[in-house]
């Protein structure tokens, strides 16, 4: 009965699903899929703050990047920042993780402990570390100096300074990462270990020949992520650096940022400028879709 | 690390003669002994605690008067409590110091946005989950399609946008477009959700005449309680947090959300004057502080949603 009333409702279209839709597909069109496509659109103009018409320019915002060296190296900078950042954060939430699920009392008030810095917003962050990092009055320095690791200043030296943005980071997102893995934990069979055990696998052994390999969904999933996210990284330079000492540590979208909104107000050129990092995002998430993927079976 | 877990693995397995697997299952399962479990959690509880300073050095210099604020070595006990800076941040008249305005800025675009994300991916959500129509495979493959695109595409056509509808520095600029980036999440977050829910109560609310609307409202919406606060709070948190659109979508400090605030308070004092910042920096945790603690679970269980189906 209730299977023909199924065909029955997909024989003739009513319009009940799409008064549902209705909502969602407005605010989806007019603010995702049309700017995503003006956007595209604009790269090709001349567009600038308060002018009134937008001419057709071809590729040249496009050329005119390929010859802005603040753009290149922001580019350059981006990148190191996503790379440099990558191994910490995939390994670090992993080792937490894998700690916590070996069994500890308490395990939920301590995966909200390491949860806890991604409640805030990147500001606060920034804030905190900057101060954490003050040259003259800051902790980290002092404790540092006391241990007889005299630094430098992290953020002041323009070749140390794009590490403690990389630090901030993954102070900030460690815990998100973290309780991902611990979901992909707890999905791996412990019949799997067990096994392994018997034959007299280590656990170090276990880790290497279980874990991580029936992770791997897991690790697609954090790479992307932390290479959407990473490739955009903003807050943190704008808080702790505003780009410097230098240019050292000036990225892709504060470089946008100032196109569009503080010195030129090129919207055409922060367009393309946006573009290019959409198609950089898009290689490497495609890369690692290569990499990684497969399936895991139990 | 890597010793500690041979040598318990060592312990926890070569000490019994290999046996049938149901018997290994079962003494696995109480094989945290007492003795290990306490010192793994006091080594976890160790790295929380320190994982935690650099939060805790916020709070301690937010209490502390600023002479004790940059005194060397850092103190770690505010031994002068004074409430002077959280003062001066809320109450003070200055230009600068609006955090108490900024607070309730970014509580009306928080739960604006959050009401919009709701009303809209729980509406859209039903039909995908439930109905059979054409082009529902489309509009579903285009919504998740979408959360591949880095928002920073968009940033930049739809300031034009805000601009050309007059919405700049209003608290709707700020309110749908914060709706928007979480739509597509929560309309997948939902449908999973939905489709675990047995028809049957469904069938049995159209068999006593019940239409669409009456059946996503009285019976759907109340057995989703679970996904909605999920939702909610993946949707307050983002809207809470977000820097960059406000940024640019705001012009009046008087609209400004709380990290937009924050940013600019760090501007406005000198590089000793930590106190005001860090207590602004403090109070701007408070709303998602007492969220997480009430829901700690939530927060995860949303989290891991997101992560692994997604």
């Amino acid at each position: 009965m209730f299977a023909g009333r199924r065909r029955a409702l997909r024989r003739r279209v009513s319009p009940t699903p799409y008064l549902f839709l209705l909502p969602a597909c407005l605010l989806f069109l007019l603010f995702r899929v049309y700017p995503l496509v003006n956007g595209l659109w604009l790269s090709f103009t001349n567009a600038r703050l308060g002018r009134a018409e937008y001419a057709f320019v071809g590729l040249s915002n496009y050329e005119k990047l390929l010859d802005d060296p603040r753009f290149l190296l922001s580019l350059v900078n981006t990148a190191y920042y996503t790379v440099a950042s990558t191994l910490p954060i995939l390994a670090l939430p992993l080792l937490l993780a894998v700690l916590l699920n070996r069994g500890v009392a308490c395990k939920a008030l301590l995966r909200g402990a390491f949860f806890f810095p991604f409640t805030l917003s990147v500001v606060t962050v920034g804030l905190a570390w900057l101060w954490l990092l003050d040259p003259v009055v800051g902790p980290f320095n002092y404790y540092m100096r006391r241990i007889g690791l005299p630094m430098p200043s992290l953020l002041a030296e323009p070749q140390t300074a794009m590490w403690g943005i990389v630090l901030t980071s993954v102070w900030w997102v460690t815990g998100y990462y973290l309780v991902i893995y611990l979901a992909g934990l707890q999905d791996i069979p412990r019949h799997l270990y067990e096994a392994a055990a018997i034959d007299g696998a280590s656990a170090w052994r276990s880790f290497w020949s279980i874990t991580v390999p029936l992770l791997r969904p897991v690790f697609l999933f954090v790479f992307v992520i932390h290479i959407i996210g990473s490739f955009q990284i903003f807050g943190q330079v704008f808080v702790m650096t505003q780009g410097g000492p230098g240019d050292a540590t000036r990225t892709v979208v504060q470089h946008l940022y100032e196109t569009a909104f503080q010195s030129l107000f090129h919207f055409g050129s922060a367009s393309a400028m946006a573009w290019v990092l959409f198609a950089v995002i898009l290689v490497f998430s495609l890369l690692q879709f290569r990499i990684l993927r497969g399936h895991a079976e139990y | 690390m890597q010793n500690t877990d041979r040598a318990i693995s060592s312990t926890g397995t070569t000490a019994r003669p290999p046996v049938r697997a149901a018997a290994v299952d079962r003494l696995s399962r109480a094989r945290p002994t007492q003795v290990r479990l306490w010192i793994m959690t006091a080594v976890m509880a160790v790295a929380a605690v320190v994982w935690l300073l650099p939060f805790v050095w916020v709070v301690v210099t937010s209490l502390k008067p600023t002479p004790d604020i940059i005194r060397v070595p850092p103190e770690w006990i505010p031994w002068h409590l004074t409430g002077e800076h959280y003062n001066e941040v809320l109450f003070s008249s200055s230009r600068t110091a609006r955090i108490g305005r900024a607070f309730l800025n970014s509580t009306i675009i928080s739960l604006g946005s959050v009401a919009l994300v709701l009303v809209t991916s729980a509406m859209a959500a039903y039909p995908l989950a439930r109905m059979r129509f054409p082009g529902r495979d489309l509009i579903f493959g285009t919504l998740v399609g979408s959360l591949m695109v880095p928002n920073v595409v968009t940033l930049v056509p739809q300031y034009i946008l805000i601009q050309r509808l007059g919405w700049l520095s209003t608290f709707q600029g700020l309110i749908v477009p914060e709706a928007g980036v979480v739509l597509a999440f929560g309309v997948f977050l939902l449908r999973q959700f939905f489709l675990s829910i047995p028809t049957e109560l469904e069938d049995a609310a159209r068999i006593d005449g019940a239409n669409a609307w009456q059946i996503f409202t009285r019976v759907i919406l109340p057995l989703s309680h679970p996904a909605l606060a999920a939702l909610s709070i993946f949707a307050f948190r983002s809207a809470w947090n977000d820097f960059l659109w406000p940024l640019i979508a705001v012009n009046k400090p008087d609209m400004f959300p709380l990290p937009v605030a924050l940013a600019l308070l760090r501007g406005a004092y000198s590089s000793e004057s930590y106190g005001p910042i860090m207590a602004g920096a403090a109070l701007s945790a408070v709303p998602l502080f007492i969220v997480f603690l009430v829901a700690n679970r939530r927060i995860v269980e949303g989290v891991q949603l997101s992560g692994l189906k997604g």
